[in-house]
């Protein structure tokens, strides 16, 4: 297989204060599906940007599709496609005129434009709108839309910036479907970014989960789930003193942790713990308020690498009135 | 570069003219400018009742030899109004351009394969080709109002070409302006404040709305310097009196001027906006 995008300690610095991305290295092989799992703020953005020759790079090397990105941004545009984050499609003009003219943009032109067009636009179910104007279309069809766009020139690397952000769960499996057919049936390269668990799950064939800018973890999605070390169990006692030292000391418990007054408790053999630990709850004189089990999830994968789980950070204020016209245009 | 200039021009007009709000407020502009202050700042309106039997003869005498000889104030004013709307369409058509880096579009621009320079100069065009269809509009509203604008009979097509190609250099000098100042902008409101800490200033010191005669030495100074007086002085000479004739000097003169604003603002604001266009 071949590496179609490599990064070595990538670093981004804002305005030489603020480290939006720090250090980080990871290789996409050719025809693979990667994510990049984080938080919002986690710095994925930053790295597409970077990647995608938007950001200049502060420290570090990347290449995309064998271009150096900072030596060679051009030869780096040629060869992808971008889905952003926004909601970019311009409202006024009509779908097929939004992929005509990301077409005419890239190179594309007459009839091959054409057909390339109306093929995409059926791909992603939107031919019956082809002729509407884009403000008339739902969020989860202007998302189909600006996949379309992102595709029209046929790149060997798409990138996409949180594709199914604000889409309802229909929408979303629909977006899932779109993506796994480009990359199982066609080959592309496919980079996407996501905050939604279920999505890197399901979709990618590698992920990478970054948080403050740092890579914490990369592997297959099973690679990953298979280091949290078994199940999760967590219970939630009414009240009473600290007893993680009691848990900790009990037979087939491999880690503890705790907040407030619930215990997230990790579990090799769960059949075999899980008597032990009620009969000693109990036998301490202690009231169990909830009690939930988990099977490993991206999200104890999370936990367990930053010792958080996945979390959403506001908008800065000056941009919020950018939110409010997504927000509409998701609407 | 051409074809890509052209189809993001062709976008943002398109992205205009389907939605006719925004064309109306110019033009509304251009209207009360012409119909309002035309008419409650004419200068004949001085001249007191108590001289009625001198009136025509001083409102003549004013016209002719303070407004260049102009049959009426709004004759005058025309090719000032249409300056003054030129200003405000290249200041102000900046907008879209913080929009679409607002919402994004900007940078689904930036990773296409496009030489940046498509990106600026789509920016200048589109703005001067929504300020030329309103000059023109502008020029059609002169000529419908009672007691407006007045052509000679020497008046053609090319005394019109002429007239609108001085206002197309002033238009072409301040686009190339205003849209790196739009490319820089990272918000409206910044935008907006360097935009009327400009356009203002610019507009009051010109002979857009009176002659500069009438102004103090040291203002008259800085309009006879200002573009939007040169591009005001070229046009009025030519609705005014049909042909140059006699200002044939004076008219050569504002049309190299401009034309030297245009390429020296092509030039600066090229290197401004490849500067703002640099990855962040």
């Amino acid at each position: 297989m071949t590496k179609i995008i490599e990064a070595e300690n990538l670093t981004k610095v804002y305005k030489g204060k603020v480290k939006a991305v720090d250090h980080i290295s990871f290789s996409v092989e050719e025809g693979e599906l990667f994510g990049f799992l984080g938080p919002n703020g986690a710095g994925k953005t930053t790295t597409i940007k970077m990647l995608n020759t938007i950001a200049s790079i502060t420290e570090g090397r990347a290449s995309v599709a064998g271009h150096d990105v900072a030596r060679s941004p051009g030869a780096v545009r040629d060869s992808i496609g971008v889905v952003p984050q926004e909601l970019t499609a311009d409202d006024e003009l009509n779908g097929m005129e939004n992929i005509l003219l990301a077409a005419r943009l890239h190179h594309v032109r007459g009839g091959e434009a054409r057909k390339r067009a109306t093929e995409l636009l059926k791909l992603v179910d939107l031919d019956g709108s082809a002729g509407r104007r884009v403000k008339t279309y739902s969020g989860g069809m202007r998302r189909r839309l600006q996949l379309a766009i992102g595709l029209v020139h046929t790149p060997r690397i798409l990138f996409l910036d949180e594709p199914t952000l604000g889409l309802d769960v229909q929408t979303r499996t629909k977006m899932w479907e779109y993506l796994g057919r480009l990359n199982k049936e066609q080959g592309l390269t496919i980079f996407m970014t996501t905050h939604y668990l279920e999505e890197a799950d399901g979709l990618c064939d590698r992920i990478a989960i970054i948080d403050h800018g740092v890579i914490k973890a990369s592997g297959s999605p099973a690679e990953l789930k298979s280091r949290v070390g078994g199940d999760v169990l967590t219970i939630e006692l009414t009240a009473g003193p600290d007893i993680t030292g009691f848990l900790r000391g009990l037979p087939d418990v491999s880690d503890v942790v705790k907040k407030d007054q619930a215990y997230r408790i990790k579990l090799p053999r769960t059949e075999k713990a899980l008597p032990a630990i009620v009969e000693g709850i109990t036998r301490k004189g202690l009231e169990i308020k909830e009690i939930s089990f988990t099977k490993p999830t991206l999200d104890e994968v999370f936990l367990d690498i930053t010792g958080k789980s996945m979390r959403d950070e506001d908008a800065d204020e000056s941009e919020s009135w950018v939110q409010n016209i997504m927000t509409e245009r998701m609407n | 570069m051409f074809d890509e200039t052209l189809a993001l021009t062709n976008r943002a007009l398109k992205k205009w003219v389907r939605n006719p709000f925004t064309i109306i407020p110019g033009l509304a502009t251009s209207a009360f400018y012409l119909a309002l202050f035309g008419n409650s700042f004419n200068p004949t309106n001085l001249v007191p009742a108590s001289a009625a039997q001198y009136t025509a003869a001083i409102k003549a005498s004013i016209l002719g030899t303070t407004f260049s000889g102009a049959p009426t104030y709004i004759t005058y004013l025309t090719a000032g109004v249409i300056c003054l709307i030129t200003v405000f369409n290249m200041s102000f058509g900046g907008i879209d351009i913080v929009l679409d880096r607002q919402l994004g579009y900007f940078n689904t621009l930036l990773t296409a394969p496009i030489p940046r320079a498509a990106i600026y100069f789509s920016g200048v065009f589109q703005n001067l080709a929504k300020a030329m269809l309103l000059a023109l509009l502008t020029f059609v509203i002169a000529l419908a109002i009672p007691n407006g604008l007045e052509l000679p009979r020497t008046f053609g097509v090319l005394e019109f070409l002429g007239a609108f190609a001085a206002f197309g250099m002033l238009g072409l000098g301040l686009s190339c302006v205003f849209t790196t100042l739009a490319l820089a902008a990272r918000s409206i409101d910044s935008l907006i404040a360097v935009v009327n800490f400009i356009n203002l200033p610019l507009i009051f010191m010109s002979s857009s709305l009176f002659p500069s005669s009438s102004f103090p030495s040291w203002l008259m100074a800085i309009s006879n310097v200002n573009p939007i007086s040169k591009a005001d002085e070229a046009a009025r000479i030519l609705i005014v009196n049909g042909t140059p004739g006699g200002q044939t000097g004076t008219f050569v003169g504002d049309m190299v001027y401009l034309l030297g604003f245009v390429v020296a603002m092509g030039v600066l604001g090229y290197l401004g906006a490849a500067r703002a266009m640099k990855p962040e």
